[in-house]
């Protein structure tokens, strides 16, 4: 027989487990991609409206002076299910000017892997350009299969695995340690902090409705 | 195929050229659905010698909604100073660094316009967090101890400057049926100060101390059944412990640190009711115990609560001697090491422990299996803060312990007091021996033991529910 303490203990624990949901993340589709495909030069180029993304909210954080990442990734799909046949990615850095009062944002995809600057006067316009993406090449038309989908997946302010690193070098370096026995210990916090959604983790998943091929071969 | 995804991700990511022709530009052909057309509806300017490099001097750091904590102690844990360049970078590390410590439930961070052009504000706003965790507790019950419990804190900001002030009790009470016998209690203190500033050395520095009154079971049986009616009348050694421990220690790299420590003790031993030669290792009496102890640590873990990658070690080397003012003359050697790598998207931690104790060792500085096992079979109990509620007094020279764990997430949320929680489904295999080559004998007889356990990282500390805990007081 346990003692009453401990299956109070144990009462109380099974009530927060039951109580525990799956914590999101940027796994199901939260919508329907609105998507415009066009042929051009035998290959299929799409156009992309995320407005929903880039709600008036958004732009807040977009103005605090300092560098903010938003990473567009556009992938086709098979219509059966399966592995992606073809990714786009396209990397946009934002960075305001108090000073100016003007957007600074730098472009960097396939078609201009050394960044494409721009200079935006106002965060209506910084809206409509992140919310209108043109221009993503999803490859020659031939290879595309006779049915797909296309997914959008839109990260804002992501880690990579290299800046995790060297957060969690410079973490571990600059903070120190604690007494075993503590939260922190050396540099193996810095991954929960980044993860923190108040940190950084802002992903959106969209899917378009099914296309065909020959859908999108000029007539 | 793979390797034209390669490629573009790749070049999107700016870290190679094209090695296969350039695909046409795809927005050559619709002119107007192109990127100047995208420009146009915010008049956007496009031209790389056109857009200004901001050089902008950060005029001052504010430091907005603290309470507790020292403006001083916060600034000393940021990456740059004013009248410095703003560097973005810097600031998001700072950021980071503030969260890292623990003191804060949010920073957030953001620029603003200094007095004069070229000049800004680099701003902070924070929320202050409860700095006081519970780091212990402890319920538990044994036969011959039917409720014992205990407690233990830690100030992770204390006096806002950023020092570890840390404390704990264990209390038991009298043994059953010895009333008038002293109270069975475990008191702790500690001191830790985690980032002395030394001119191109960062120290770390810690003092802790103890107070222990105890009793070890020696019955003929360990389970103590001649006198499970009556353990008051069993034979037994009462010892009471007190002393400290002076730290000191410097970080070689970003995730490793080596410290030297130095401890003393006060020991006192009755023997109650036991043949001379029997017992837990100790001299009776009164008696000093003086030893010096190397550490060496490192953690890649890129996570203390639920690492997915990297790993933990920790080698010890205790010299316990009369040349450092002891009665006791012993060396002691430790190892433990804790790897994680993802399987099927969760980890798979891999836990492994070897030590030795050589020489004339008091027992509580010997290994006691049930500390490494998530359950023992029979008596032994895992012990609270070094008190041993069980009849099992078996302590022994050496130790060989290796585990797997695997944990699956429930839930992560920031703004929850319950932050995060995973269960952890764990196996073990312990094995401990008096004397080198030495066989298993009864007190631990399967030296498997396997747990489900609830973690939970919490607003007021980390705790662990654990079944195989649950057993161990069951069993």
């Amino acid at each position: 027989m346990l003692p009453r303490a401990t299956r109070l203990l144990l009462g109380l624990v099974l009530g927060i487990a039951l109580d525990a949901r799956p914590a999101a993340a940027g796994g199901p589709p939260e919508g329907i991609l609105a998507i415009r495909l066009t042929p051009v030069k035998g290959r299929a180029v799409a156009a992309l409206d995320l407005a929903a993304v880039f709600g008036p909210s958004r732009f807040q954080e977009f103005g605090n002076g300092l560098t903010n990442v938003v990473e567009i990734y556009t992938s086709v799909l098979p219509a059966g299910g399966g592995s992606p046949l073809f990714i786009h990615g396209r990397i946009i850095e934002i960075l305001f000017d108090v000073w100016e009062e003007t957007y600074a944002v730098t472009v960097k995809d396939p078609e201009h892997p050394s960044g494409r600057r721009l200079v935006l006067p106002s965060s209506a316009s910084l809206r409509s350009f992140l919310s209108d993406q043109r221009d993503i090449d999803l490859g020659p038309l031939p290879a595309l299969p006779e049915d797909f989908l296309v997914e959008a997946r839109v990260e804002v302010n992501p880690i990579s695995k290299d800046q995790l690193q060297r957060t969690r070098e410079y973490i571990a370096a600059a903070a120190g340690s604690r007494p075993s026995g503590s939260r922190s210990v050396l540099g193996a916090v810095a991954s929960f902090l980044l993860r923190e959604p108040d940190a950084g983790s802002d992903v959106h998943v969209y899917r378009s409705p099914p296309f065909t091929r020959s859908g999108v071969l000029p007539r | 195929m793979l390797t034209t995804v390669s490629v573009l991700i790749a070049l999107a990511l700016g870290q190679a050229q094209p090695t296969t022709p350039e695909p046409p530009a795809p927005g050559a052909a619709p002119a107007a659905e192109g990127p100047a057309a995208n420009e146009e509806a915010g008049a956007a300017r496009e031209d790389a010698s056109h857009v200004p490099t901001r050089r902008y001097v950060i005029e001052r750091i504010d430091l907005r909604g603290l309470k507790r904590a020292r403006p001083e102690a916060v600034r000393r844990h940021l990456l740059f100073e004013e009248g410095e360049i703003l560097d973005p970078e810097r600031v998001l590390l700072s950021r980071l660094a503030l969260l890292q410590l623990g003191w804060f439930s949010r920073v957030e961070s953001h620029v603003e316009r200094g007095t004069e052009r070229g000049k800004v504000l680099v701003v902070f706003d924070v929320v202050e967090r409860n700095t006081l965790l519970v780091t212990d507790l402890v319920i538990g019950s044994t036969r011959p101890q039917p409720l014992y419990g205990g407690l233990g804190l830690s100030q992770q900001n204390f006096l806002g400057q950023g020092l570890g002030l840390s404390g704990g009790a264990v209390y038991g009470g009298p043994a059953e049926g010895r009333g008038g016998d002293p109270f069975r209690y475990s008191l702790r203190a500690g001191f830790f100060a985690p980032d002395l500033w030394v001119p191109h050395l960062r120290l770390v520095a810690g003092i802790s101390g103890i107070f222990l009154r105890g009793e070890e079971l020696t019955c003929p049986d360990v389970k103590c059944d001649q006198f499970s009616g009556n353990f008051g009348r069993a034979p037994r050694t009462r010892y009471q412990r007190a002393g400290g421990e002076i730290l000191l220690g410097v970080r070689p790299g970003p995730f490793e640190r080596l410290s030297a420590s130095y401890r003393y003790e006060r020991i006192h031993a009755v023997r109650v009711d036991l043949a001379p030669g029997i017992g837990p290792s100790i001299h009776e009496g009164w008696s000093n115990l003086g030893a010096l102890t190397g550490a060496y640590e490192i953690d890649t873990r890129d996570d203390f609560f639920y690492p997915t990658e990297g790993f933990h070690a920790l080698g010890q080397v205790t010299l316990a001697s009369r040349l450092v003012g002891g009665d006791y003359e012993f060396s002691r050697y430790l190892v433990q090491a804790d790897t994680a790598y993802s399987l099927f998207r969760f980890p798979l931690r891999f836990q492994g422990a070897v030590g030795a104790v050589q020489g004339d060792a008091p027992f509580f500085d010997r290994f006691y299996a049930a500390d490494y096992s998530y359950f023992a079979v029979g008596p032994a109990l895992g012990r609270a803060m070094e008190l041993n509620f069980s009849t099992d007094s078996r302590y022994d020279a050496f130790l060989a312990m290796g585990g797997l764990e695997y944990g699956f997430p429930l839930w992560s949320r920031a703004d929850s007091p319950f932050h995060r929680a995973f269960l952890a489904v764990g196996a073990r295999a312990v094995f401990s021996s008096a004397k080198l080559g030495g066989a298993r004998t009864d007190f631990s007889k399967l030296p498997i033991s396997a747990d489900v356990a609830l973690r939970l990282d919490t607003l007021i500390g980390t705790f662990n529910v654990s079944v195989g805990y649950l057993l161990d007081n069951a069993l």
